[in-house]
């Protein structure tokens, strides 16, 4: 349950700041496939919160 | 475009019977149900949510918003992402409650059915550009393809053909369960929208481009024109899409995949993870299929949103896109379809036209859903119609987006807010909803320009897209409506009490009542003049199956689940107001009874069920409570506790075992409705004065106990339940020992009276044998002299009965300093025989000697003859007419082994223990003395021998074996056996 106040607290701080995030990504120094790394690294990071939450209630 | 309208409407069928054999596949279990029930069939059904906005809208808003198009997606990700605290807790409340929509959660909440029928009104509003955007962009790709008649004629046979499927569909799934083969059906065509949208992908980036590493470098060369032209979205109407995006899980087909056909929380939490990946895949292509085309230079010939038909002349990838588009909006129509019409019949039809036992009740919801299925996707295209053309997709779907999330304020108000009501979400609702309406809905239905009114502060929204405005000043101003209206109107106590339910830190304290069946199979009648006598026997069987009761079932308890169990069952077939006044109005609770007090019982197993999700100090209080639980369920003494209104609510292990009685079976009950002895035994405890009964005789089995019980009043405050609770504690063993202190002290006074007996008997006994020996010397007639012998007889056998009853009340006393004497085991018994002969009874039992002549024991005859009389009159008594009773001897090694078996009734196993004890006793009263065994056991301990019953025999179904062992004669100094 604390993971997932901490994934609260990580979305409600990833809606507030992703325009910046988007604004960087707009710029052409950036590589173009940057904003599916990130998204995939996000569902990695829920994929691991998912498993531990399984693993918590065995 | 090559493509003919006959293979386009070919390909569209195709894809439709593919669809529908998949579904006919799951149904008749031709796919294993470990496939079709796997967490990742349900995630792929979610996809659902990427209609053909994914496919055309997001290459709209990519191409004039750059990454701005990914805001569709994140939305919904981000949703999923908080699965765990929003999600789930939504989930819980619509599985317990059997809530189908969010129309049904909104009037469950707020205890109304015209706050359902007003949710219902506003998703019809909002799915109709969304409906709209699905049959615009299935009328352009076809007539793309084709280039024959009119996008709007296309479109029009394409929803003609999907209403017969959809239709069709709805005859053929279940109308009140969850359903396989539509999870199926939408796994299907995500899959199938998924891998045509990465073939465009890789088409685009390997056939148009070489690779990742061209597409960067167009990017950064002659790419960049196309770049500079994109309108980076600002940060504020980011958020607001996300926003918007998150919403849509208020759309009623989302809402219905997410809530209502997830099977458990596992598969939720599954889905946490993988739609996110789902939509990282469907997002992919379609900035590679954009810049593609921008690369090929067709963008300016063809429109932005239908942009992959142009990628190639092949004709496979253009089938390739138009399937991507078919399988986005088929299923998003089907299933808008669906929920949609499940929410017009629960709030609209039902409230409007109540169900008055119908014929068919099943039949008539099911053609009465058929028809509103089809009118909802010929809606679509109406609303299509009267739009126009001319709105862009960007519009259309925005403009359902905003309306939807008007349930937002609501919605979170329901989770987190008990103090929310009825009036205060409406009236936010509302003031949203017009705000919405004329700013964006109404429109698209006319080139007036849009209303919008900015609030004074707002003044910065001036200049800011429509969509934005309208977006910001409707959710504002509901949700402050909502929160000013809630705080100054009051809330009634039923909304309240939904509230809590509701609520994610939900307190949940139903309350006990009676009903006024008094039994399972009584709610049948009652309901069948709501629902007809067919289906309101089939949903109390159903209802009684889905609990495992007994249609006979009376505890109050099993009534009042049942009654719980049909409302929410009735709520899945026809929303949560009609089941409500349906169970309210045909079920109610009695008038007369005690009043409410909290259902203790149903709190604690509730508490049960949801423990592996209390954290914190909840969870250390629950702890706790589950330790004083089964400090109590676990006491070594029985316990039992009543709730004021004389239900009982607790039954202890201990008295389970006692009773013999299962706690699960009779918690819940009404004491008076008790097994004997326990309903009167517990009915006298309540009703004495005092707080004690001491010993009280109980019949349990085949045994009398002596219970002691003792009583506690439980005083309830306002906050705290009242009852009473009583301690059982099992006396028997000790009321056995008093009982046997008072026979010790009988004993010892028979004992002195024996002793006194010999000593007053004695004297004129042996007076009467010195006279009969005189006459003997004296008298010469036969006759006088067998007399006199006789006399003589009879009087050693009264000395030696005098001197055995000394000898018992000496402890066996008499044979110390006497030598033993061999003894014919067979002549004493038939001696014994003989005296039992003489007594005139028995006649009728046929005895058995078995006993070989050479059988000898090391003894004292006369007492061993004793013995035998015992046994045999004892196996005489218990015997019938033409009984057998058999007595046998066997040599062993260090004695001989008797036996006396009678085909008797046998001995209790009460008795049996206490058997050889003084006083014990199988006779009538007066019949028996209950010395017999006693004076056998004591004389063949004299003996060093051993006794040992059988009752019944081994092998056989009645009667008795009493074994006896004898050793041989002992000399000095060695051990007896």
């Amino acid at each position: 349950m604390y993971a997932y106040r901490l994934m609260l607290f990580l979305v409600f701080i990833g809606y507030l700041l992703s325009p910046l995030m988007m604004n960087g990504w707009a710029s052409p120094d950036v590589a173009w496939y940057r904003p599916f790394v990130i998204w995939g690294v996000l569902i990695a990071l829920t994929l691991w919160l998912e498993q531990k939450r399984k693993l918590d209630e065995r | 475009m090559n493509a003919s309208l006959v293979g386009m409407l070919g390909a569209g069928a195709g894809f439709l019977l593919l669809l529908w054999l998949c579904a006919q596949a799951v149904e008749r279990g031709w796919i294993p149900t470990r496939i079709t029930r796997h967490p990742l069939i349900y995630a792929l059904a979610l996809g659902v949510y990427a209609s053909a906005w994914a496919i055309h809208g997001s290459l709209e808003l990519a191409a004039t918003s750059g990454y701005g198009y990914l805001t569709y997606y994140l939305g919904m990700a981000g949703a999923f992402l908080l699965a765990p605290v929003l999600l789930v807790p939504i989930q819980r409340m619509v599985r317990t409650h059997q809530l189908a929509s969010l129309a049904d959660l909104f009037a469950f909440r707020y205890r109304s059915r015209w706050v359902g029928t007003l949710i219902t009104l506003v998703s019809l509003l909002a799915v109709l550009p969304l409906l709209a955007l699905q049959v615009q962009t299935m009328g352009n790709a076809i007539y793309l393809m084709t280039g024959v008649a009119s996008p709007a004629t296309l479109a029009l046979f394409f929803c003609v053909l999907l209403a017969l499927f959809d239709m069709s569909f709805v005859g053929r799934r279940r109308i009140d369960g969850q359903h396989d083969s539509l999870l199926a059906v939408m796994a299907l065509s995500s899959l199938i929208k998924l891998l045509a949208m990465l073939g465009l992908g890789a088409f685009a980036l390997f056939a148009v481009f070489e690779g990742p590493a061209d597409v960067q470098a167009w990017l950064e060369g002659p790419g960049q024109a196309f770049q500079d032209s994109v309108t980076q979205t600002d940060p504020a109407h980011w958020r607001s899409l996300l926003l918007l995006f998150f919403a849509g899980l208020l759309m009623p087909h989302i809402f219905h995949l997410v809530f209502t056909e997830t099977r458990s929380r596992h598969t939720l939490l599954q889905a946490s993870w993988a739609l996110p990946l789902f939509l990282l895949l469907m997002a992919l292509p379609v900035p590679l299929i954009l810049w593609a085309g921008q690369r090929l230079g067709i963008s300016a010939s063809l429109e932005t949103a239908y942009l992959a038909f142009g990628l190639s002349d092949s004709i496979a990838l253009q089938a390739l896109a138009f399937l991507a588009g078919l399988a986005a909006t088929s299923a998003t129509t089907l299933l808008i379809a669906l929920a949609l019409s499940g929410m017009l019949v629960n709030h609209i039809f039902l409230v409007a036209h109540p169900p008055e036992a119908h014929h068919d009740l099943y039949r008539w919801l099911r053609w009465l859903r058929r028809g509103l299925v089809a009118a909802v996707v010929l809606g679509g295209w109406l609303f299509y119609r009267l739009i126009g053309v001319h709105h862009d997709l960007t519009s259309l779907g925005l403009a359902a987006f905003v309306g939807m999330a008007q349930c937002l304020p609501g919605l979170l108000a329901l989770l987190y807010w008990p103090g929310a009501n009825r009036r205060g979400m409406v009236s936010g609702l509302v003031v949203g909803l017009l705000v919405w309406l004329a700013g964006l809905w109404v429109p698209l239905l006319s080139d007036l320009p849009a209303l919008i009114v900015i609030p004074p502060g707002l003044e910065m929204l001036n200049g800011e897209p429509a969509w934005y405005a309208v977006t910001l000043v409707s959710l504002a101003s509901n949700a402050l409506v909502l929160i000013v209206v809630s705080l100054a109107t009051p809330t009634s106590d039923g909304e309240r009490a939904a509230a809590e339910a509701c609520s994610v830190d939900a307190v949940i304290r139903p309350k006990r009542l009676p009903l006024e069946v008094a039994s399972g199979e009584e709610f049948k009648s009652p309901l069948a003049r709501a629902l007809g006598e067919s289906v309101a026997t089939r949903e109390v069987d159903r209802a009684l199956e889905d609990l495992g009761l007994s249609p006979q079932d009376g505890r109050p308890y099993a009534l009042r689940r049942l009654r719980d169990r049909l409302q929410a069952n009735l709520s899945g077939l026809m929303g949560p107001s009609v089941a409500q006044d349906i169970v309210d109005r045909y079920l109610p609770y009695r008038q007369d009874g005690p009043g409410a007090t909290e259902d203790i019982h149903f709190v604690e197993s509730r508490l049960e069920a949801y423990r592996s999700r209390l954290t914190g100090l909840a969870r250390e209080l629950d702890g706790l409570r589950r330790y004083h639980r089964r400090t109590l369920t676990r006491l070594p003494v029985g316990l039992c506790a009543f709730g004021e209104d004389g239900e009982l609510l607790m039954w202890n292990d201990a008295l389970a075992r006692l009773s013999g009685i299962d706690g699960g079976g009779v918690v819940g009950a009404r004491r008076e409705s008790l097994p004997a002895p326990w309903d009167a035994l517990l009915g006298h405890i309540i009703a004495e004065p005092g707080s004690q009964l001491y010993k009280q005789p109980v019949t349990l089995g085949d045994a009398t106990h002596y219970l002691s019980l003792h009583k506690a009043a439980l005083e309830g405050s306002d906050s705290e339940p009242g009852g009473m609770v009583i301690l059982v504690e099992d006396h028997s063993e000790m009321k056995w020992l008093e009982d046997e202190l008072v026979h010790a002290a009988r004993l010892a006074s028979i004992g002195q009276l024996a002793a006194g007996v010999a000593h007053e008997i004695g004297n004129p006994i042996t007076g009467i044998s010195s006279l009969a020996q005189n006459l003997r010397y004296e008298a010469s007639d036969p006759e006088v002299l067998e007399t006199t012998e006789q006399i003589q007889q009879l009087t050693d056998r009264v000395s030696r009965i005098v001197s055995s009853l000394v000898g018992f009340a000496h402890g066996g006393r008499h044979l110390a300093g006497r030598e033993l004497a061999p003894v014919a085991i067979a002549e004493v018994v038939d001696e014994a025989i003989h005296l039992i002969h003489l007594a005139r009874s028995g006649d009728d039992v046929h005895f058995d000697n078995r006993c070989p002549a050479t059988a000898y024991v090391e003894g004292d005859g006369q007492r061993l003859l004793q013995v035998m009389v015992n046994l045999l009159g004892n196996a005489r008594d218990a015997s019938g007419p033409g009984d057998r009773v058999i007595i046998e001897a066997t040599p062993e090694a260090s004695g001989l082994r008797i036996s006396v078996t009678d085909e008797g009734a046998g001995i209790d196993t009460s008795v049996r223990d206490h058997l050889f004890e003084p006083f014990t006793t199988t006779k009538p009263p007066g019949e028996g003395t209950g010395l017999g065994l006693p004076l056998v056991y004591s004389i063949v301990a004299e003996h060093h021998g051993s006794l040992d019953v059988d009752s019944p025999p081994p092998g056989a179904e009645r009667g008795t074996r009493i074994g006896l062992w004898l050793p041989h004669h002992q000399k000095e100094g060695e051990t007896p056996r």
